[in-house]
């Protein structure tokens, strides 16, 4: 009996789980990179720390819904079983969350830790002894979230790559695609963060953005080229379950809106506001509405998919 | 002699079966599975047109693989492979993820949205340890299904497989199922 066992709660989880692995990887780099002084990284440093923990908590709030049984989440953490990605996945999850809202913290100023203090009942005031700078913890922290952002990042993809039985994952190329789109969604929260929160755009800060953004896009691109043109050339399930995305019920939404629209596009508008610079040396003032645009087609490519690779993998199948 | 371990597995002799569906009731009653889901079921196919036709059924459930892929993927271990081979879902660790209903290449597995857990066929362990052989099995009219220790070099398993030729169902998705159809 085929069923659709995943749905939308997991292909949500798998997004924004991505997305927070992309916002502190991009952080955690920015902040390793930067100088004591405050620089063009600074921002972006501070506004991925800011963002970075929300989502996954979110995600992994999805996750334990979508279980049959919610409340015995705290089964998975009763076990580490190594073959399991899922198990792998929980742990990392859990360590992943941790440091990040660690991180998050130690990006806080003093005006900012009173005010979250303030809001503290009575009954909890012991729990002031938090209060603290952790200014200098940033760097460590950093250091050791970049690992485990990409862990996490890679870790969604692992999970469908794993599973034999279903050929429309089961290849060496979906961790990595994974990994990649959820690097790029990080670069393009960050441009909306940044946009939504600063009247004039810094250009370094949206150049660097922009550049990291195109490495990632570029790397996803010739990811997906070879999952489609390897898959072709490879076993008659491997074929039949790529008709998924070539004639299938996913075509249009795989070529045209993930591939054309959330990939090949905001590439091309990020290689139409860097590249010019880059070339005559000559400072750029960069866009709004074309950052906007750009980030919002990056984190919609991101989100479809993860639409398409959730639903095709489950409908494909050995015959 | 040294004591063996026993290996169950079942072998189905698909051109006895006439679509009766007597295991698959048999198996309600026996597991207690509600109408809307099922541990076994019967593959139909008919090939050729009137008046050259031909319509074969296959029995089908889970496989008892020796390299369970559910089982490896499995976040807590409530899908375990016992000693003897048979694999079964422990109610009490399963959350529900239902990571194993995909890793299934045969989908043999259901989520149980009233219990919340998955369930599968045990090869209806609880008999089995009786002494007894699986309700299936025992219930089926034409005999076509076979019951017995792999290892045990006098059984009937090992005697029909040694005179016949057989095939077990996808094996290039890795897994090494253990039910055997003669040809």
């Amino acid at each position: 009996m085929k069923t659709i066992e995943w749905g939308f709660l997991i292909i949500n989880y798998l997004f924004l789980g991505g997305l927070s692995a992309g916002l502190l990887f991009v952080s955690a780099l920015a902040t390793l990179i930067q100088k004591n002084a405050e620089t063009d990284y600074t921002r972006i440093g501070r506004y991925g720390a800011m963002l970075a923990p929300w989502p996954v908590m979110l995600g992994c709030l999805l996750l334990v819904f979508d279980m049959g049984h919610w409340y015995r989440f705290y089964k998975l953490f009763l076990h580490f079983r190594w073959l399991s990605p899922m198990s792998i996945g929980s742990w990392l999850l859990m360590a992943f969350s941790s440091v990040s809202v660690v991180y998050f913290y130690s990006w806080l100023e003093a005006e900012q830790r009173e005010r979250l203090f303030s809001l503290l009942p009575r009954r909890l005031r012991f729990l002031h002894f938090l209060n603290r700078d952790l200014t200098a913890w940033r760097r460590p922290l950093a250091l050791f979230g970049l690992p485990l952002a990409i862990s996490v990042g890679i870790y969604t993809g692992v999970l469908l790559g794993a599973v034999q039985s279903r050929p429309f994952w089961n290849t060496n190329l979906v961790a990595q695609m994974f990994l990649f789109s959820a690097l790029s969604t990080g670069c393009a929260a960050l441009i909306l963060g940044l946009l939504w929160k600063s009247k004039e755009l810094q250009a370094g800060e949206i150049r660097s953005l922009y550049l990291l953004d195109i490495c990632f896009l570029f790397l996803e691109f010739f990811i997906v080229l070879p999952y489609v043109i390897h898959g072709q050339l490879s076993v008659q399930a491997v074929r039949d379950s790529l008709q998924l995305i070539l004639g299938g019920p996913f075509t249009f939404v795989f070529w045209v809106f993930f591939l054309g629209c959330g990939l090949l596009l905001p590439l091309a508008i990020e290689l139409w506001e860097t590249v010019p610079a880059l070339l005559s040396n000559a400072t750029n003032h960069y866009g709004k509405q074309l950052a906007a645009l750009s980030a919002l087609l990056v984190l919609g490519g991101g989100f479809l998919l993860r639409y398409v690779f959730v639903f095709a993998g489950q409908m494909s199948s050995f015959k | 002699m040294a004591h063996k371990q026993k290996r169950y597995a079942l072998l189905i002799d698909s051109r006895k079966c006439i679509d009766c569906k007597s295991c698959v009731v048999a198996c309600r009653a026996e597991n207690g599975v509600p109408l809307a889901y099922s541990r076994n079921w019967i593959n139909e196919e008919h090939r050729g047109a009137w008046p050259k036709l031909q319509a074969a059924f296959e029995p089908e459930q889970c496989h008892h693989c020796t390299d369970p892929a559910c089982v490896r993927v499995c976040p807590t271990g409530a899908s375990r492979q016992r000693p003897d081979g048979i694999v079964v879902v422990d109610d009490a660790d399963c959350v529900g993820c239902r990571y194993c209903i995909i890793a299934c290449p045969y989908d043999a597995r259901f989520f149980r949205e009233d219990r919340g857990v998955v369930e599968k066929c045990d090869l209806c362990a609880h008999r089995v340890d009786r002494g007894e052989v699986p309700a299936c099995v025992e219930t089926c009219p034409s005999k076509a299904r076979v019951f017995g220790d792999l290892n045990d070099a006098n059984g009937k398993l090992r005697d029909v497989l040694a005179k016949r030729n057989y095939r077990v169902k996808k094996p290039e998705a890795g897994t090494g199922p253990q039910i055997y159809y003669l040809l």
